[in-house]
């Protein structure tokens, strides 16, 4: 499992990262979101030791993590590469002897992976034939095959489609399985609703959020209000507490409340005459409050 | 299966089996492939050639006869006796020349008359009738045959050269500078083609990983050292590879080629045993050092590119001190004792350039070779230990503030990174 405690690293002027801890259990899988610029690549490569942080440490199964646990890591870079006059099977037979396997180990697997994640194009074909979708899929492989222990994916959805999106998702959730601690950063908050336990979010270096994605959007409040009533939007402005109101494309009614205690009065109102068919009072999305904590300063 | 192994292989496999090496390998052999059939049907052309004929009109048929032995460069035409016979055949072409003799009092007076073809066979037949005189007068003076041959024998000269070394006179052990030049010349244009081919393989070996990203995977599976050492290890054993099937090549066509005349002609020139002696001197520990140095120097600077693109503006200062050298060491060629070349020969960077000349024109000692030697080494050393620092660094820093600006950038990174570590381990 991975901890780290008060990392923070500046370079010259720049603080770059600044006071990040966190945990991540055995089979436990944690977004780190943020701004671009927000520190989330300097805090990976501080985690692969690439960088030596200023300050704090990162542990791993309770010790500093060296070169020594290089085997147990599997990393995706932000911008992704291969070597591309390699063949497929090659590229990941040399990537997995770096992380310690032999060639007999992974050899056998390379159908299985490629068909799992619906590779097109056959093991012998070099990558630069490959469209840039499968290459990304075969650089998922070489980061996935050797089993990590530790596996960190920097912004893994981007560029993907749908359905390859899903088929990553698989993945992720297969090594999750297999008890492997994961942290990947995203710009997409789908995603990480979709499969994290935990949630960090960086801004200029610092964290500013915190915990399991349930509690994050809890301690914003139930502010988001959606209502199928016979108020109208006059009605619902007069109420205190009403930041904004407006009807959406499936004529329901959305309400930002300021509070959620806020959303009392409007169910009375609005229950006044009886049943009503929508009252949910729900927390903001991660992606609201990802605009509005980025957009808010912190100092 | 260590990784720093891996790395190696890797790098090794891939450039070999490239289709640029296949090149890089078979260009010099084709060039000298051509120059060697060029040089065989020159001379095939040389042997083949009709001797000349010529017609004696003498009154001693005995310069007829010796004209005419076997083994004779000339076809002599014994019908031939007067000189209006002689010249109506050269009207027709079938005489290329005559040759009118008369003794007078054991002295020969001989007249040649003859078209251009036979013109490169005059100091020849000069040569032959210098030895019909000097039997002739050999006989008037009735000497015997053995006493003609002291007459003509050669003197025996032996030379050694001397240096003063340390106050002594010490006798040079090869006196032959040929061969040191030759091998000079060789080390000085070998380590400049190896320099330009390899330091740009090795930088953008490095400089493709990097723009990749490629890079940031390897350093998070294997060290920093690893990585250099292997790639460095790699590029080397690519390099003895090509040397190696230079040396096969050569093996094999030695043996095949010896029997052919006229290569046997050029090998009695030249002494090999001597060529490999010299080459395995010091000019073998500068071909190493050399290549050593400049091959690290541009995985240094390729590790400075951001990407693929940038790769031949890193390499540009690495080849323009290898030129510099190159000519400082032809320089060295012509002036030995030049302050420039002597200045040079010390710089480690130009040493293996410009040292060999140095060495080859004798104007140089031990002492001083061996302070060049150890200079290099330190310098390469170093050099690695200056590398080594910076690549962790550098690899992480894309930049397009150009090279002094990575460099720059890079060199804060590891600042930061060393003082974090020094920080942590208190």
């Amino acid at each position: 499992m991975l901890e780290t405690k008060n990392l923070r690293k500046t370079f010259g002027e720049v603080t770059a990262v600044d006071g990040i801890s966190f945990n991540i259990d055995k089979g436990e899988i944690m977004g780190l979101i943020g701004q671009n610029g927000a520190g989330k690549t300097t805090t990976f490569r501080m985690i692969l030791d690439l960088m030596t942080p200023d300050q704090g440490e990162v542990l791993w199964q309770g010790k500093p993590l060296t070169n020594r646990n290089f085997n147990q890591i599997g990393y995706l870079p932000e911008e992704r590469g291969l070597y591309s006059k390699v063949s497929i099977e090659n590229q990941i037979l040399y990537f997995a002897q770096l992380r310690g396997k032999s060639k007999k180990e992974i050899k056998p697997l390379i159908d299985v992976w490629l068909k799992k994640f619906e590779v097109k194009g056959k093991k012998g074909d070099k990558v630069k034939t490959l469209s840039k979708g499968n290459q990304q899929k075969v650089q998922l492989i070489t980061t996935l095959i050797h089993q990590p222990e530790l596996i960190i994916l920097d912004e893994p959805f981007s560029g993907l489609d749908p359905v390859n999106a899903d088929l990553l998702e698989e993945g992720i959730k297969e090594a999750q399985k297999n008890g492997a601690s994961i942290i990947f950063s995203s710009h997409n908050m789908n995603n990480v609703e979709e499969l994290c336990d935990s949630l960090i979010m960086l801004k200029d270096g610092k964290q500013i959020l915190e915990g399991s994605i349930k509690e994050i959007r809890e301690s914003f409040g139930r502010t988001n209000l959606f209502l199928e009533s016979p108020l109208t939007l006059e009605e619902i402005h007069q109420f205190p507490g009403v930041q904004s109101a407006r009807i959406n494309k499936d004529e329901i009614t959305e309400v930002k409340l300021s509070h959620t205690e806020d959303g009392k009065a409007i169910f009375d109102a609005a229950t006044r005459n009886g049943y009503i068919t929508t009252f949910s009072q729900q927390p903001p999305t991660l992606e609201e409050i990802f605009k509005q904590m980025a957009g808010e300063k912190h100092e | 299966m260590n990784k720093f192994w891996i790395i190696t292989k890797e790098v090794y496999k891939k450039n070999v089996k490239s289709f640029g090496f296949l090149i890089m390998v078979l260009s010099p052999l084709i060039v000298a492939g051509i120059a060697i059939a060029i040089a065989y049907f020159t001379s095939q052309e040389a042997e083949n050639a009709e001797a000349p004929t010529i017609a004696v009109i003498a009154e001693d048929a005995s310069i007829q006869e010796m004209l005419s032995q076997d083994g004779s460069p000339f076809d002599v035409q014994t019908d031939i006796t007067t000189q209006e016979a002689a010249e109506a055949a050269m009207l027709d072409e079938s005489l290329d020349g005559y040759l009118t003799v008369v003794e007078n009092d054991g002295a020969i007076q001989a007249n040649l008359s003859h078209t251009d073809s036979l013109t490169d066979y005059v100091p020849l037949l000069n040569e032959q009738l210098a030895t019909y005189q000097t039997m002739l007068r050999a006989n008037e003076l009735g000497l015997s045959q053995e006493e003609v041959m002291s007459l003509s024998e050669p003197v025996e000269v032996e030379e050694s050269i001397i240096t003063i070394e340390e106050g002594k006179l010490t006798a040079e052990e090869n006196n032959d500078t040929f061969v040191q030049e030759f091998g000079a010349y060789f080390v000085c244009i070998g380590i400049f083609i190896f320099i330009m081919t390899y330091a740009s393989i090795i930088a953008e070996e490095v400089a493709n990983e990097k723009g990749t990203r490629i890079m940031e995977v390897i350093l998070s599976s294997a060290t920093a050292g690893n990585h250099f050492f292997g790639k460095l290890a790699g590029v080397i054993l690519v390099i003895l590879t090509q040397i190696a099937i230079y040396v096969v090549v050569g093996a094999i066509g030695y043996l095949f080629a010896k029997d052919i005349a006229f290569i046997q002609d050029a090998l009695n020139a030249i002494d090999i045993g001597d060529i490999i002696q010299q080459l395995l001197g010091y000019t073998i520990i500068f071909f190493i050092t050399g290549v050593l140095m400049y091959v690290i120097l541009a995985a240094f600077f390729g590790s400075l590119a951001s990407k693929m693109e940038d790769v031949n503006k890193a390499v540009t200062p690495i080849i323009m001190i290898a030129l510099a050298g190159f000519y400082v060491g032809l320089f060295a060629f012509i002036s030995p004792e030049n302050i420039l070349p002597v200045v040079f020969s010390y710089i480690p960077l130009f040493t293996p350039f410009v040292m060999p000349f140095r060495i080859a024109s004798e104007t140089v000692g031990t002492v001083e070779i061996w302070i060049s030697i150890i200079g290099t080494i330190a310098f390469t050393v170093v050099l690695t230990a200056v590398s080594l620092a910076f690549y962790r660094a550098n690899v992480l820093i894309y930049s397009d503030s150009g090279i002094f600006g990575t460099m720059k950038r890079s060199y804060a990174v590891m600042k930061s990174n060393r003082k974090a570590k020094k920080l942590n381990n208190h």
